[in-house]
């Protein structure tokens, strides 16, 4: 299931002040000191040999009493999921299905943020138990009265989350939302027919004509969005006028190069060399390295900066489902699980207990656990999604693509 | 769907002489454009439908030996058996609701005054004109706003679903239905009506006698066709679903966003497959009926219908 | 229901109508109007609503009236222009292909008529979803699109994407549309006027361009507003081969409905596309209204 795209869009994290994007750094940083404890060859022994048998019977962890199965109480039969594409691990859902006799998991999806709420403005709302925005819409959707509290008595493996996940400004008292994953927006390359160097944003712009056709982007204005600004320099989550003006200006010289803008098949279109160059996720991406044909991409997180965004798992208002909904949210963060979730989906997880199940590899990869003096760089974004100068270019820039 | 002697009379004949011929380039050429053109109809489907055999595991386009085995994992894999049921519930119901309401506004439009046949002609003609994805976003931005205004003010949770899928789709095919059998009903026999009240037969016995045989063919094509319609619609369903009613284009749409598998081509190959038994049965159906009834008519029965409707 | 049996053609409004045979024609008649006024007026006429309002701060509608919406559509008119371009292409493709197709059923497919027309619908009434994907196999970088890279030595090469694949989907989508009405008109055109021409010394051409095609106008008419009105309206196939690179009206609306989450920007354009329709069938019914009387005289 490696190959299954993410389907993210608009992947933001946001800091909306400056203070409290210095505590992001220095708890980044403890976040990525954690990480690297984990991997550390003393750590990585015990837990490689413990996930084997863990995936037959994830019920029974080793020495933890927060387990699924400590808090398998009867819930409903049934769960409405509401996610992107192929976001969970299957033999999670499997496994969760059986611990809590959950007969029907109904797994539906959505491609955008927008096409969420879109959805939950439309008449899906009532219908979902659990869904999956990213963090900096939590906000808008508590606003609009899509969002219930969670209950964390009943979601105990909530410890794990690391501190610097949480009191985040998207759900300042943490009643909203449980951190799913993260992951950065950055450059992949074909480095065997891109020979020029392509490590900045503003090497992207200058070398794209050069492969005029070939470059593939994320379908989603949150990251796209951050090419520009930050080869310019700017804030990505900037609305100024003159800013976002001369963003549009380099979207547009971009525009006529672009073979496509694909949340979906990024990471194929890498693949079949149909794109050579591209601004994309990790997922899919990372993967491709390992196979002998496909073992020149790379995977650049831009240095002048770029986007670090938090996907949450959220209880939707109205959910029929509740406890299921609950029983779900803490199954997943279940160590085991979350390992699994990781390994599977290519994101980072903000469980630190679950990194001791994690393959040291995948840790080690500074494109999936950011390395904290790349941290720095990045920056987490805002809800700047309803500007309406930004929604403009946006449609311009779509439109004239090609 | 009137008759037309001069198609009857030739059609007798295989090869019959040509009036109007062209001389030998042209006559060459218009046979192979003819026979390119039905290629180009029918490479897609072949290919659909060859690639669902593929043996291979990974690429669609890798050949690997033909195999059964993406038709035993589709069919097997209880998440696409709910997107078939889901499909077949939102057809049936979609074609039987489409059937009985737009035979019935066939039947009570001809009866009723112009300043109320005019403008319903007109709407008729407005959900067929007006492009599907407009009358989707619209129904979508109807249905949010209803159930926002409604459910406070009756304290219900009425949300998207079966209901939702199914309304939408009558729309099209009432229009659908209306037409097929108003244009039979126009190009009916009235001397067997005549010749029942001559004989003092009850309107209603009449009707059903009489009538009703006549138009079967038409009910029976619209049926069907609201049938394969409903079935395959994505743009509409997709604007209308709710949680859990995920048919099966919305399905194939998704899966096409994330990479064509051998799976895909699977699921399609069964839906063209149930599309063209349709067509077949109704073709059948049709035909067989239409010489029974008596009618005069299309050469090709529900195909010979269609074409009629479309000029 | 005592007057079903009048349930057929013609001087249905007779002098005798008594009021149960209303109440029965009413009967007959809500369930159709109900859907109609429901499902079909409502939404519209939202959309209409709406397309005078402004954003709401989530997304949506927020009320008000103005203008903008409108403005704003007919400024940055790149998708219906690139629509109009493409419906345009699309129909005369459709022309040259349905026309020799259908002239080769109506006159010369002699028994094989019923087969060949049994053929064109078949294609016709499958899913449009599975006709257009597959494609995406045959163009794409593994299929022809990948082999005439190859062969002309450009690995940029591609066809997907391209305004010939978006063509190429339409054309292939809707060529029964067009095909259908010219067959009719053929199939129905009196040969004895045919020979009568030739009778009278007319060369083939002659009789071609002044016979066949004039009676064929109308169902050439016909054909391509039927094919015209949805290629304009066109989304699945754009979303599936365009690549995004052919950004349709349809892509548009379907931007600003659900990723903008504009409703009034969507809804003006929606608005504008349906007036686009409008005018097309309006030209279509005084150009058959014309027609008819054309050809009456041609006739005598």
């Amino acid at each position: 299931m490696a190959d299954q795209d993410l389907d993210h869009m608009l992947k933001r994290m946001a800091q909306s002040k400056v203070n409290r994007r210095g505590f992001l750094w220095a708890s980044g940083l403890s976040a990525s000191a954690a990480a690297l404890a984990a991997c550390s060859p003393g750590a990585t022994a015990s837990p490689s040999s413990a996930a084997a048998p863990s995936a037959a019977a994830s019920g029974a962890a080793p020495s933890d009493a927060a387990s699924p199965s400590a808090v398998a109480e009867a819930v409903e039969n049934e769960l409405f999921m509401l996610n992107w594409g192929d976001y969970v691990d299957p033999d999670n859902m499997k496994q969760f299905q059986a611990d809590f006799k959950v007969d029907k998991f109904t797994y539906d999806t959505f491609a955008s943020n927008e096409e969420l709420l879109t959805k939950l403005q439309g008449g899906a709302k009532g219908q979902y138990d659990i869904s999956a925005p990213t963090a900096e819409f939590v906000p808008g959707m508590v606003e609009q009265g899509f969002l219930q509290k969670i209950d964390w008595t009943k979601v105990p493996n909530g410890k794990y989350i690391e501190e610097p996940f949480k009191n985040l400004w998207w759900d300042p008292k943490n009643e909203y939302q449980l951190p799913k994953d993260w992951g950065t927006t950055g450059i992949s390359v074909r480095t065997k027919i891109v020979k020029e160097e392509v490590r900045t944003w503003k090497q992207f712009f200058e070398v794209a004509p050069k492969y005029s056709g070939r470059i593939v982007l994320v379908d989603s204005p949150g990251d796209v969005f951050v090419a520009p600004l930050k080869a310019l320099g700017y804030s990505l989550n900037s609305v100024d006028e003159k800013e976002l003006g001369e963003a549009r200006d380099l979207l547009m010289k971009l525009a006529p190069h672009v073979l496509a803008l694909d949340s979906d098949q990024y990471n194929t279109k890498i693949e079949t060399e149909e794109a050579v160059l591209g601004l994309t996720w990790t997922g899919g991406i990372v993967e491709l390295r390992d196979k002998p044909e496909t073992a020149d991409v790379a995977y650049y997180i831009p240095e002048d900066g770029t986007l670090f965004w938090m996907d949450t798992w959220v209880i939707l208002a109205d959910a029929p489902h509740p406890k299921a909904a609950h029983a779900f949210l803490n199954f997943i963060h279940g160590p085991e699980a979350q390992a699994k979730e990781t390994m599977t989906n290519g994101y980072a997880t903000c469980n630190s207990e679950a990194k001791k199940y994690i393959d040291p590899k995948v840790l080690a990869d500074p494109a999936i656990f950011v390395p904290d003096d790349v941290l720095k760089k990045l920056e987490g974004a805002q809800d700047v999604s309803t500007n309406p100068l930004r929604i403009q270019i946006w449609e311009e820039f779509k439109s004239s693509i090609g | 769907m009137g008759a037309r002697p001069a198609a009857r009379v030739k059609a007798g004949r295989p090869r019959g002489p040509v009036v109007d011929r062209l001389g030998r380039f042209v006559e060459v050429w218009l046979r192979s454009h003819t026979f390119l053109v039905y290629l180009f109809l029918y490479i897609p489907i072949i290919v659909v439908v060859v690639f669902s055999f593929n043996g291979t595991s990974r690429r669609v386009t890798q050949w690997d030996g033909l195999s059964l085995k993406w038709y035993a994992t589709v069919l097997s894999d209880k998440t696409i058996q709910s997107f078939f049921f889901n499909s077949f519930i939102v057809a049936i119901f979609t074609a039987v609701i489409s059937t009985i309401v737009g035979t019935m506004a066939a039947l009570g439009l001809q009866r009723a005054p112009k300043w109320f046949s005019r403008p319903f002609e007109a709407l008729t003609f407005v959900s067929i004109i007006v492009p599907e994805i407009v009358i989707a976003l619209a129904t979508l931005v109807f249905f949010s706003t209803s159930w926002d205004i409604l459910n406070p003010l009756l304290g219900t949770k009425i949300t998207n679903g079966y209901h939702t899928i199914i309304a939408a789709h009558a729309v099209f095919n009432i229009s659908l239905v209306m037409l097929l059998v108003r244009a039979r009903l126009s190009g009916m026999d009235r001397t067997h009506v005549e010749a029942s009240f001559d004989l003092y037969g009850t309107p209603w016995r009449t009707f059903w006698q009489i009538t009703f045989p006549q138009l079967l063919p038409a009910i029976v094509a619209g049926f069907l066709l609201a049938f394969t319609f409903s079935f395959d619609d994505y743009i509409i369903t997709t604007f209308t679903t709710g949680a859990g009613t995920t048919t099966l284009p919305l399905y194939v749409f998704s899966t096409i966003r994330k990479g064509v598998t051998p799976a895909t081509n699977a699921v399609a190959a069964i839906m063209l497959l149930i599309t063209l038994t349709v067509l077949v049965v109704g073709q059948i159906m049709v035909a067989r009926n239409s010489r029974r009834a008596g009618a005069r008519g299309t050469d090709a029965g529900m195909a010979g219908m269609i074409t009629d409707q479309n000029a | 229901m005592t007057t079903m049996a009048e349930a057929a053609p013609v001087r249905a409004v007779q002098p005798r109508r008594s009021f149960r045979s209303a109440a029965l024609t009413g009967l007959l008649l809500l369930p159709a109007s109900l859907w109609y006024l429901v499902l079909l007026v409502a939404p519209l006429a939202i959309i209409v609503l709406f397309s005078f309002g402004e954003r709401g701060k989530n997304g949506g509608y927020a009320g008000g009236f103005t203008f903008d919406n409108y403005v704003g559509a007919l400024e940055r008119n790149t998708p219906f222009v690139t629509s109009l371009a493409m419906a345009l292409a699309g129909t005369v493709l459709c022309l040259f292909l349905a026309l020799p197709l259908a002239y080769f059923i109506a006159t010369r497919a002699g028994r094989r008529k019923s087969l060949l027309i049994v053929l064109l619908v078949v294609p016709f009434w499958t899913s449009f979803l599975i006709r257009t994907y597959a494609w995406l196999t045959i163009l794409g970088p593994e299929g022809l699109g990948g082999f005439i890279g190859d062969v002309i030595g450009d690995p940029a090469f591609r066809l997907l994407g391209t305004p010939f694949s978006i063509l190429l989907g339409v054309v292939y989508g809707y060529l029964p549309l067009m095909v259908f009405p010219i067959y009719v008109t053929m199939e129905r055109m009196d040969r004895n006027l045919v020979e009568a021409s030739k009778d009278l010394g007319a060369g083939r051409w002659a009789t071609f361009r002044q016979i066949t095609l004039p009676i064929t106008l109308p169902g050439l008419v016909t054909g391509s507003i039927l094919v015209f009105i949805p290629l304009m309206g066109e989304y699945v196939v754009p979303a599936i081969l365009g690549y995004g690179r052919v950004f349709l009206i349809g892509n548009q609306l379907v931007l600003q409905f659900l990723e903008a989450r504009d409703w009034p920007a969507g809804a003006a354009k929606a608005v504008i596309l349906i007036l686009i329709m409008l005018v097309s069938i309006v030209f279509y019914l005084w150009f058959s209204y014309r027609g008819r009387k054309t050809r009456e005289v041609s006739v005598l």
